[in-house]
């Protein structure tokens, strides 16, 4: 009996080599769990069971032919529905995009499908990666593992589920303001958000380019870092791609991890945060303490500004992004007839049709901070406070390594809660929004034994310094080892 | 004051490209605002000597250049096949000019 839960990418590959299954049985099973799990889940908005067995036999007709195969190869894996697998359709949960399929590979699917890596399917998100709690998909609700009446978080929410509820070995999802990190933190798994210009962005469907990163949503912090290290690197594609050497990424050392400084927030320790994730931030540091690290206070004065600085800056280029969905270029708009219209009442009725409230409302917000007379006065200043935040960030990591702070303030909260009040919802992620602006990594992963004294996952966050992945999972893979099992 | 009153939002919707009915005028005037007073901490902050920055890593500011080398362009291929309407490998829509006729 394969026990899909307790996969990993890294047995996996382990017991494939062994011979304790083959890639295809293993895909047979995913699909057929999927199909009843997913019932009460809804992670995944499509599955394609044909290319995906086809995928895994290739797999293990490398194994029979003694070939070496990649850590990755056959390994089931679930993906955003903004990322683009050619052939696939890819709504990024639109309605504008309803029948769009995507024309071209994006570079993270073209190095994964290289090395042989199996896609169970897309999985379902906040419709154009705005949003909190994978809620305002033009699709379905997606239902937190560990409570269904709860949100996974999002906006790669179907992702996380995905991992969580074992539907998937391990995922991809994308990170404007935290959502990576914030569904992996409400779903007990482990997210990591690259640094701004290390994963290519091409073939991604651009939210807020200077926001904007690809990442793993992983089980454990190791196969974060197997998982990270295939799909990092330059690429011509990407303007913003940088030329960063990770082949160690995926290899932990002690010796460095004893040497890190490890910072915290001076703002951040308010009384008001929830008890449940102050008493999970408190275990945190009291185990990275025992692994014999020192930890120390760092001031970053201007970070309470960044929520407000996010909200003018993501929606101006939230704004421009999405001018190309027109419903006339990717994919028509259902029930609209298009003979029947003048081209501007086509792109009106189109973009009105197929976009959902949470995607007109940034639109729209960013035309206003755009606008001339407010241009000023609102994303100037904003791109000034975004200069003051980076140094608060600059000075914080003079004196240490990586910085330690919750991800989500709120464990996750009900289906319906916060949609209809959009401020409470721009709220949950407070603490994931500083590290997009500012551009650095950040890990998000599970408290060690959360389950203690929450009934909901728990969740923390490790930030380093610039293309210092490293740092963050060397730390993150010795701290998961002090669970107990 | 309100920054944003219904001919205002009635404008940006125009430049947007959006229509907006009046059921969400009403919802969309409001959370605009509440998230506008948000933004009021922003004029407190001292930015009197600080150049606004667009993002990106600092210690990758650099121009990118390539060979310039000839590339081929075609009017076929997948990008072209996924228009939902499109003639001689033209994206095809509605027509710009009025027929006065």
């Amino acid at each position: 009996m394969i026990k899909l839960h307790e996969l990993t990418i890294k047995n996996f590959h382990k017991k494939l080599l062994d011979k304790e299954f083959s890639a295809l049985e293993i895909a047979e099973n995913f699909f057929n769990y999927i199909k009843e799990k997913d019932k009460e889940i809804g992670a995944y908005l499509f599955l394609a069971e044909d290319e995906a067995l086809k995928a895994a036999e290739k797999t293990d007709l490398a194994i029979a032919k003694n070939e070496n195969i990649s850590p990755i190869s056959g390994v089931p894996l679930a993906i955003k529905d903004n990322i683009l697998i050619k052939d696939y359709l890819a709504t990024s949960s639109s309605k504008i995009l309803e029948n769009y399929r995507a024309s071209y590979d994006a570079t993270v699917i073209k190095k994964l499908k290289s090395k042989g890596a199996v896609f169970l399917g897309q999985t379902n998100m906040d419709e154009f990666a705005m949003g909190s709690s994978t809620e305002t998909s033009a699709y379905q609700i997606t239902h937190n593992p560990y409570d269904l009446s709860r949100v996974p978080g999002g906006s790669s929410g179907g992702s996380a589920a995905a991992v969580a509820a074992h539907e998937a070995v391990a995922a991809l999802g994308s990170d404007t303001g935290g959502s990576i990190r914030q569904p992996a933190a409400f779903c007990g798994v482990v997210g990591l958000k690259p640094t701004y210009g290390a994963v290519s962005r091409f073939g991604l469907m651009a939210m807020a380019s200077s926001l904007d990163q690809i990442g793993p949503i992983t089980k454990t912090v190791e196969d974060s870092a197997i998982l990270f290290k295939e799909i990092a690197g330059y690429d011509e594609f990407d303007a913003t791609s940088a030329k960063v050497n990770y082949d160690n990424v995926d290899k932990p050392d002690f010796e460095k991890v004893k040497k890190l400084k490890v910072g915290i927030i001076k703002e951040y320790l308010s009384p008001d945060l929830d008890s449940n994730i102050a008493k999970g931030i408190e275990k945190a540091i009291s185990e990275i303490k025992s692994l014999g690290l020192k930890i120390k206070e760092v001031s970053l004065p201007n970070v309470k500004y960044a929520l407000s600085c996010y909200y003018i800056i993501m929606p101006a280029e939230v704004s421009s992004n999405l001018a190309r969905f027109d419903g006339i270029r990717y994919s028509p708009v259902n029930n609209v007839d298009r003979r029947k219209l003048n081209l501007l009442d086509l792109y009106k009725t189109n973009r009105s049709l197929g976009f959902g409230p949470e995607v007109k409302r940034r639109i729209i917000l960013g035309t206003f901070v755009l606008s001339s007379g407010y241009y000023d006065a609102y994303y100037n200043k904003a791109q000034k406070v975004r200069a003051l935040i980076k140094e608060d960030y600059k000075k914080a990591f003079n004196d240490v390594d990586v910085i330690l702070t919750p991800v989500s303030p709120t464990p996750p909260f009900k289906i319906g809660e916060k949609i209809t009040d959009p401020i409470s919802m721009y709220l949950s992620d407070i603490f994931t929004i500083p590290i997009n602006l500012v551009g650095v990594p950040a890990l998000s992963l599970p408290v060690n034994n959360w389950q203690d004294f929450s009934k909901l996952p728990i969740g923390f966050q490790l930030v380093g310094r610039h293309f210092h992945e490293y740092d963050i999972l060397n730390l993150g893979q010795f701290y998961e080892k002090l669970k107990n099992e | 004051m309100d920054l944003i009153d219904k001919n205002t939002l009635k404008h940006l919707a125009d430049l947007a490209r959006i229509k907006i009915n009046e059921k969400d005028e009403e919802n969309l005037l409001k959370s605009l605002r509440s998230i506008l007073s948000y933004f009021e901490e922003l004029k407190g902050v001292d930015t009197s000597n600080v150049e606004p920055v667009d993002g990106g890593v600092e210690a990758n500011f650099m121009n990118v250049f390539r060979e310039d080398e000839s590339r081929k362009n075609s009017l076929t291929g997948n990008g072209v096949d996924s228009f939902p309407s499109s003639k001689n490998g033209f994206l095809e829509i509605p027509s710009i000019f009025e027929n006065k006729e």
